[in-house]
């Protein structure tokens, strides 16, 4: 009972920042307060007539697609030989991929930053791009490794010893049986892509500001709900997106649980 | 499969993390060892810059403050993560794929919505001080931000599932026959608990206290947000001395420091992580 209580308070502590974040989106008064002063979507209206806010999303949305596009392609090209391969220094180089997982992102980002400075390429979309894809690649390998290892190498076998080229087995055998892998590893680059506010910060400028970074200047410099419904749009997104995540993989199988 | 499409699959990924994450990082160093004048670097190898970290007392505060909040930080998500942890490797409700949407929620909303959410409800006029001020029970509002109790509270609910994620994985694999032998043979529930199921966590334990611990240092946008940049904390000054100063030497001197912590954190949890999977399973 006692444990019961304390959970269902740890999850109302989770939750209570983004609800409040929805309910002020929401309300009709200047600043927010409990219970809300009446209905409104002018702060959604305000979002919407905005225009840094509909380029910022643009930007953000047509980042992470490019992003989730090909860190999926080359990262399940190299789950692969990971998950399969029998060679020396596999486990080093599985560390190795993975490392801008570990690596706290405002390192990346420092790095990234002089680098492109001293190529004379700071502040592109290529560099903002190519920094997005060596971050959420990992993630792509890491999920498509997971559906990877149930795998039964048989069905790849039968498939060629039955005349297909080992490509075509691939593509019509092995990649049907580990899409979910593939399709939750490409959705969770998305989300990762479209929210990443860190790595960006480094790579931007003001022409060129995804959604999160144009909402950390707006809240730098005002306080009122049309944050709160730019956020309330982000956290909608993100919600999509884990439902995708759901319906592909199981969320059991994604945590790991 | 041949070393040739070996090469093939691999070599994108490895070729791109070569160029942009090894590269970067090794330039950071170079930058960190050298001069710049009027803007401009002079390539040398120098250790002024880590020498004026280490001497310099404002700094040394800085990275004290930084450890002591990751300290707090990590107790108080192992606190409010363990009982999380332990009813999501049990339950058997039909909401746990929900239960655990609510726990990943906060890693997909992005970092500034969470901090948002937080300021809404911590600030001076925010939620909490106007309800209870208009109702007359304090005076005036009680500061619950732009210090490190709101930083420490909004810390904590960034990185919680983090935690859980790493007890959740541990505790699971805990076989429940264990338990029932243990309390087969006369012990109480909660004795139970804190000589078998507690002892066989504990490597879920360090290793989401290391995560943690680890993610927290780094973390800027909580200090700057939340912080209202009242509270220092290394990656604060990484940041200001790259994008404000300009003085990227120092600034890299900074980021190295930072990743020295990191890297050793880093290795101590693969090396926990490692023999907790082979211990348990």
């Amino acid at each position: 009972m006692i444990l019961r209580t304390a959970v269902g308070l740890v999850y109302a502590f989770i939750l209570l920042p983004m609800v409040i974040v929805v309910l002020a989106a929401f309300s009709a008064g200047n600043y927010f307060t409990f219970p809300p002063q009446g209905f409104s979507l002018k702060w959604f209206a305000n979002f919407f007539q905005r225009r840094e806010f509909m380029r910022a999303l643009w930007l953000s949305t047509e980042l992470a697609a490019w992003t989730a596009l090909v860190s999926t392609v080359i990262g399940t090209a190299a789950a692969l030989p990971l998950v399969r391969g029998r060679f020396r220094g596999r486990d080093l180089l599985n560390a190795f991929v993975t490392s801008p997982l570990l690596l706290p992102q405002i390192l990346t980002g420092v790095a990234l930053l002089q680098l492109y400075t001293l190529l004379k390429m700071q502040a592109s979309y290529a560099a903002l791009l190519i920094g997005h894809i060596v971050v959420t690649t990992p993630y792509v390998i890491r999920t498509v490794s997971a559906t990877l290892t149930h795998f039964d190498m048989a069905l790849e076998e039968a498939g060629q010893s039955l005349g297909a080229s080992p490509l075509r087995a691939f593509f019509e055998i092995t990649l049907g049986v580990i899409k979910p892998g593939v399709v939750a590893g490409a959705i969770f680059a998305f989300a990762i892509s479209f929210d990443n506010f860190t790595l960006s910060l480094f790579l931007t400028s003001s022409k060129l500001t995804p959604l999160p970074i144009e909402l950390f200047a707006y809240l730098k410099y005002s306080f009122d709900p049309t944050a709160a419904a730019v956020s309330a749009f982000a956290i909608g997104v993100a919600l999509v997106l884990v439902l995708g995540i759901a319906r592909f993989m199981g969320l059991e199988e994604f945590t790991g649980f | 499969m041949s070393r040739r499409a070996r090469l093939l699959l691999l070599g994108p990924y490895v070729a791109l993390l070569a160029v942009f994450f090894v590269v970067p990082l090794l330039l950071m160093f170079a930058i960190s060892v050298s001069r710049q004048s009027y803007g401009q670097m002079e390539w040398t190898f120098t250790l002024t810059h880590y020498i004026h970290f280490f001497t310099d007392a404002y700094y040394l505060g800085v990275l004290a403050d930084t450890l002591w909040l990751g300290a707090i930080t990590t107790a108080v998500s192992l606190l409010l993560g363990y009982p999380l942890a332990y009813h999501l490797a049990l339950t058997r409700s039909r909401f746990k794929p929900l239960l655990i949407v609510f726990i990943l929620s906060p890693l997909l909303v992005g970092i500034v919505i969470r901090c948002y959410g937080w300021m809404i409800l911590l600030a001076d006029r925010g939620l909490i001080n106007e309800s209870l001020v208009r109702r007359g029970w304090l005076a005036k509002p009680l500061p619950l931000m732009y210090n490190k109790f709101g930083v420490t509270i909004a810390l904590v609910h960034v990185f919680l599932p983090f935690m859980v994620l790493s007890l959740t994985g541990v505790l699971k694999r805990i076989e429940p026959q264990l338990i029932e032998a243990s309390q087969t043979l006369g012990a109480s529930p909660r004795r139970a608990f804190f000589e078998v199921t507690l002892p066989l966590s504990l490597p879920g334990v360090l290793a989401g206290s290391l995560l943690v611990f680890s993610l927290t240092i780094s973390s800027f946008v909580v200090p700057i947000l939340v912080g209202g940049f009242k509270v220092h904390v290394l990656p604060m000054v990484v940041y200001e001395q790259v994008l404000s100063v300009f003085d990227w030497p120092f600034g890299a001197a900074n980021a190295f420091v930072l990743l020295v912590i990191s890297v050793a954190l880093i290795g101590v949890y693969i090396k926990v992580t490692e023999r907790a999977l082979r211990g348990i399973v």
